[in-house]
Order: structure tokens, then sequence, then C-alpha cells
């Protein structure tokens, strides 16, 4: 028999199976606004305006039904007159005035900012009411700023579904079916993990590796080292650093990743390649150990 | 002290209350433990979380419960994975913004109830009026700071509020243009002996959607007992005969019915029943633990027939829900809905913290009930809230700074008690307070059982 089944919508919040670490409760995963171990948080965005769909990350209407299809490919800049994207101001080099910072791909200059807290105190005062939605007038695949001239505006009156599900009563303890269905939260997570070795650099779980191995010090005095996931680490391999620019052959691609990391990738110890580990007697599964 | 009541003299037996009292005893301040027809429950009192559980697990919890094992408890709890770091710390709230005020527009009664806090009306001081200024300055404090999509509520209060109805009338407006200018959403309230009442009144509370309370301690004879009119006749007649239009007309508006319990009402089913087919909105019991006298204060033993009363009403609340029918006993359908959303909270209520009182001389203080009391002094319209005193109260009111609520179960759900009550006479209730969360713990289990759609639970869940 089941030892404790919590009841009130405090216990259910807050309950974690037991064997489940702290990041499967909402609350502290690591999802909210990167895909997490678990499961994908950010896909309850997707749905949280009646009849449009949008990219879980981004302010970019993918799909909607057929009454709203002319959103379809725009961006959605500001949500009962609380923007969603903000200038990126910064120093382009050391010492520096702060400019606005452009790009090729951001010639506005400026970010979305992610939707638990850009929604959170509208969710807060408005769930479940219609919201004046301003979009950008013309289909935008580039971020997009807000125009000050408003006839540069698309608006539609759209409403802000509840996060959680609500019972007659009030709102219960798990997030809104039309939001997330089943299967929703986690189908982002195909190919989860091995794609962090290759994505993340800093405060998570697969950054706490080195990347920079096999190091030297070289004729003048400078440091000489090798990409981790550069494919030859061999003795032989030149000692030149490969930039990942995420097209460069010489370096593990995410395929490689998904098919053999596990040959791909070594134990790095001391600072260099290890590719044989000698495991304990009678657990070795892998050719090269044996 | 009270005399001894004519309750007690043919005192009826009262099981349930006995019952309640033994089970819901202060033995560990983590966890609490009670049965039902369901099963075995658990009530972790860090984030007020309920549980089912098993046989095994209740026994064992109950050993280190009856033991005042703290340790024994904390370890089982981290074992069964519902250890977690306190909800509630003991860091009192900092500087908190207005959002909701009563003004003593009247500080003045044509009633001489025995029991007031307010003294039949003027707080022990001259009978005024508040100036209309003082009541818009008031508003203006209210709604200064508010942002956009923010809740606030005003509410009218005395005394009898409605002595100074254009005051009331002007305040309302000037509340609701400056909300409707700056998207703040604005509840009304207004508590009112009813015996001013007139249909204009009506057409006015109905329009801007008020939460009318009025006190009325019982039926014809009862009340006339407890609430006459200052020459001494009965009142019941004349209140009934003004509040009926009001109940016939509530579609914004809501007209609740609110019983101050005493050791000569304590009838509380018949009273219950009454209003509800009367057609208020809602009706709720408050025992009565202080008044400025002494008079009429209930004892331990007048409290045991109270929370056997309230059990009674209790009992056909819960026969009532699973009928499907409509029965708006307030103490329960508030008691069902925080159980069931685990509120738990450092302070009983807002006073002097969201929450101020305003004087007819445009003082400020802790709550409506500490007008012209230096206890709850808090600035003045002038001025503002003084912050100093403010954060001062709510350090020192802060339930982990009280005794014996350190130790009790129910500390953060009864979050010490109200501060006027407690300061003016400390904690005669808490048995009577425990007995009560205790009842409605069991039929939060029996309900969330029979009716799960209630609170919004899926069927068989």
């Amino acid at each position: 028999m089941k030892k404790l089944d919590p009841k009130n919508l405090s216990a259910q919040l807050h309950y974690r199976a037991a064997g489940n670490p702290p990041g499967t409760l909402p609350s502290s995963a690591i999802s909210n606004c990167f895909p997490g171990l678990e499961f994908d948080f950010r896909n309850v965005w997707r749905r949280i305006f009646v009849g449009i769909t949008l990219h879980e990350a981004d302010n970019y209407v993918l799909d909607a039904e057929p009454h709203l299809e002319r959103l379809v490919g725009h961006r959605l800049l500001r949500v009962d007159g609380q923007p969603l994207v903000v200038p990126v101001v910064g120093p382009q080099r050391p010492g520096a005035d702060p400019i606005q910072l452009t790009t090729s791909t951001n010639p506005e200059g400026v970010t979305f900012m992610e939707w638990s807290n850009a929604l959170a105190e509208l969710l807060h005062t408005k769930a479940g009411k219609k919201v004046r939605c301003e979009f950008t007038l013309e289909k935008s695949p580039l971020p997009a700023a807000i125009p000050t001239d408003k006839k540069q505006l698309l608006v539609e009156e759209l409403e802000l579904r509840p996060f959680f599900a609500r019972g007659e009563e009030g709102p219960l303890a798990v997030i809104a079916e039309e939001l997330a269905g089943p299967g929703e939260l986690t189908q982002g997570l195909c190919s989860p993990w091995q794609n962090d070795y290759r994505e993340c650099a800093c405060y998570y779980w697969a950054a706490s590796r080195p990347d920079y191995v096999s190091v030297e010090q070289g004729p003048q005095g400078t440091s000489v080292g090798i990409n981790w996931l550069q494919k030859d680490r061999g003795p032989e391999a030149p000692q030149q650093y490969v930039l990942d620019n995420r097209e460069d052959s010489r370096l593990v691609s995410y395929d490689d990743l998904f098919r053999h990391w596990q040959e791909s990738l070594h134990f790095q110890v001391e600072g260099r390649d290890q590719d044989v580990v000698t495991l304990p007697e009678g657990e070795s599964r892998d050719e090269r150990s044996k | 002290m009270s005399a001894p009541s004519e309750a007690l003299a043919a005192a009826p037996a009262t099981p349930q209350a006995r019952r309640l009292f033994s089970l819901s005893a202060p033995h560990a301040p983590s966890v609490h433990l009670f049965q039902t027809e369901q099963g075995r429950h658990l009530l972790v009192v860090n984030g007020s979380r309920l549980f089912d559980v098993d046989a095994e697990v209740f026994e064992a919890l109950d050993r280190a419960r009856l033991a005042r094992d703290e340790g024994a408890l904390q370890r089982q709890l981290e074992a069964l994975g519902v250890s977690e770091a306190p909800f509630i710390d003991d860091q009192p709230v900092e500087s908190p913004p207005v959002r909701a005020l009563s003004l003593a527009v009247a500080q003045k009664c044509n009633l001489g109830c025995t029991y007031c806090y307010a003294q039949q009306g003027d707080f022990g001081g001259p009978a005024r009026n508040m100036p209309l200024q003082t009541a818009l300055e008031a508003v203006d404090l209210l709604l200064r700071d508010v942002g956009r999509g923010e809740r606030v509520n005003l509410s009218f209060l005395g005394g009898e509020p409605l002595f100074n109805r254009s005051v009331i009338r002007a305040a309302t407006q000037r509340a609701q243009e400056q909300a409707r200018a700056r998207g703040v959403s604005l509840t009304l309230s207004l508590t009112t002996n009813g015996t001013l009442l007139n249909a204009e009144d009506a057409g006015f509370l109905e329009e801007h959607g008020f939460a009318v309370t009025v006190s009325l301690d019982g039926l014809q004879e009862t009340h006339d007992r407890l609430r006459a009119f200052k020459g001494g006749q009965g009142s019941f007649a004349r209140v009934m005969e003004n509040v009926a239009p009001l109940l016939s007309r509530q579609r914004r508006m809501q007209v609740s019915a609110r019983v101050t319990v005493t050791p000569r009402n304590l009838a509380l089913r018949e009273t219950l029943d009454a209003f509800v087919d009367m057609g208020f909105h809602s009706v709720g019991f408050s025992p009565m633990l202080s008044s400025p006298t002494g008079r009429d204060e209930l004892g331990h033993a007048e409290l045991e027939l109270m929370l056997e009363q309230m059990v009674d009403c209790g009992r056909e609340f819960e026969r009532r829900l699973i009928a499907g029918q409509r029965y708006p006993f307030s103490n329960m359908v508030n008691a069902m809905r925080e159980i069931h959303k685990g509120t738990h909270r450092p302070y009983p209520c807002g006073a002097g913290a969201g929450y101020l009182g305003v004087s007819a001389s445009g003082e400020l203080a802790a709550c409506h009930r500490f007008v012209g009391d230096e206890e709850g002094a808090m600035g003045d319209l002038a001025t503002g809230v003084d912050r100093a005193r403010q954060a001062r109260w709510l350090s020192e009111r802060h339930v982990h700074r009280q005794e014996p609520c350190r130790s009790c179960w129910a500390r953060y759900m009864c979050s010490g008690g109200c501060h006027h009550e407690v300061i003016q006479r400390g904690r005669p209730a808490c048995d009577y307070i425990r007995g009560w969360l205790h009842y409605c713990l069991e039929a939060y289990g029996r309900l969330s059982h029979a009716r799960p759609d209630y609170f919004g639970l899926a069927p068989g869940g």
C-alpha cells in the first residue's frame, strides 16, 4: 500500500515522489528558460493565448486557427501594455560606451524576454480574460522592436488561458490541459542530454568538464591545446584549437553524439584524454578496454 | 468576568466538543494527526500540507508525537519525503503597501450593545462624524501607490457608519473614479447595525456592488436582549424591516449576517438556519472573547457549548453540500477553502500591515478595532503610515513570537488569533480554536471524498 498520498493543494504542489531529485518540481526545475532534464517546461507557453500557437522560447507565431491565420509568421510585441521585447544595450569593446547591439540576424538590436517572467503578473490578474495583443504588422522572421507608430502594429484581443486547471472552487495544483496535453512537456526531449555536451557553456550540468585539453606550453610561452570535441585528439593530432562554428567537420557533430557519444568523448583525467578506463572486473562492456 | 449564564444553568451534553478538545490537544509543533471514515490523515504543519497515510505511518508518527519526540518526527517526515525548508521564516513583513482601509466614518451609535469594542460606538471619546475632507484624504492614501491590476478594499465602519451617509457616498465615488483611472480593482464593504438602512441605501449599495455585513445576534428575542437601542427597546424588527429590501435586491451586492456569540445567544444552529432561509448571502459566527467591560465574554465552559453548536452547524453543512443544497455557513465555507489551499500565514489578518483603520479625525490604527487606542497607533493621514511603529508591530505580532503558539500545531492556520483580543485578554480560546480546526480537518477529509467536485478535484481522485 502507498504510505502517503498528498490531498490538499499545498501538499500536491510540493510533493516529491520518493527518489525524485529536487529538480523534478516545477518550482525548482532548471527548465524555466532552457529545456530541463526531466521535462521542457517552456512548452506550456505555446498555447497560452487562445487561437494562436507560439514558439516556446520566442515571440514568433507558429500557427493559428483559421480566423487568426493572418498572424502566422508575425511577432507578438506587447500584451496588455506590457512589452515582450527590450533593446539589447552594452559596450561593443572593453572601455567603450554602451550602445544598442545589433547584428545581421538581429538588425533592430532587441531581445525577447522569456515567457515565464514576461507573463507572470498578467497570469495573476488577467487569466481567463481577453487582453490586448500587439503584433508586428508584417511577417517577421528576424527579431523586431516595438515601433513607435501605432499604425505599424496589428492588434487583436486574445484570451489569456489560466495556467492552472480549474475546478468549480478554484485552481487545481496541475497545469491546465489546454496548455500541455499528455506528452507535450517531454516531447522536446527526444535527444536530450547528449546535446548538452555541445550546447552548454556555463552553470549547467554538462558544463562541469574541461573543454580545452592536452594543454602544453608553446614556443612563445603561451598555451597550446585542443578542443575536447575534436575528432582527432591522438598524440599526432595538430596542436591547434578548432573553434566551434557548428559546421567544422573536424569537430564531433550532434549526430555523432546521439549515435556514439561514449566512443567519441572520453574521460578527461588530469587534462588529457583517457581512451582506456579500467572498469571493475566483469562490468566492462567497452570493446577497447578488453 | 461574565456571570454564570442561563445557557450554563441547563447545560446540555457536549460530546462532540469534549471529543474534539481531547483529539486536538497540542502534542507536537510539526504535525497533527486525525482519522475519519475515509482513513488516517496527517497534517504537516509546515505549509499546512495534508496527506492520507497508512496505518503503519500513522502509528509511528503518533508514538513520536505523544512522546513529544521532535527529533523522531523530523526523521520520519524526512523519510516520507515531506520534510521541506520552513515555508514561513522569522522575518516580519517589511513596509507593506496600504491595500485596504476601513473608515470609522461615524464614531457614534444608536445601539447600546454591552460587549462592543467601540464602547457603544464612540471608542470612549466624544461622538463625531468623519469630515468629508478626511475621508477623501484616506481614499487618496489607499489609491496613491497602487499599480494597474492590483486589488484594494475600502470599508466603512463605525460606530454606525450610516450616521454619515453623505461621506460614505462621496468617498465611494472618489475611490471608484481613481480606481477606474488607474486600472485598479476596487471592492467596497459596509458593516452596519441595519437600523438606519433605507431604500435609497439599497439602491446605492447594489449599484456599487457592496459587501454589506449586518450585525445580528439571533432571532428577535435574543437579538433584542443583546442589541437594544440606547433607550432600551429592541432593534430586531426595525433591522429586519430595513434589511428585507436589500436581501431581495442582491445581484452585485452581497448581504451577510454576522453573529457575535456571547453566553446569551448560544443557539447557533437555530440562528443559522433562520438567517439562511431569509436569504442572507452568508452567515458567520465569531466568539466574544474580549469586551471593554468584561461583560458577555465567553469562558471555557461556554466555548465548549459554542463548539458543540458549531459542529452541529458544520454537520448540517456537510449534509447539505452532499445533497447539493445551498447552505452558506461562512465559517465552514472559509475553512474548507483555506484548508484545501493549504493556507499558512504568520499573521491572522492584514491588520497593521496592508490593512489599516482610519479614525474620524484622520489617525491611522492597526485596524478598525484599534481606533483611538495608542496600542495600535500607526501614524495619521497627514504624515502617512508611521513605518517605525508598523515595523515594531509586525515584528512583535509575528506568530513565531507568540506563546503558546510556537509549540502548537494550529499556529499557521489560526496565526495567533485576533491581535485586539489577544492584547486585551490573552488567549482564552485556544482549545476552542484547535477543536474547531480539528473538526474542519475531519470535514475536509470527508467532503473531499464525497464531493471532490466542490473543491475542483476529479471524481474518485
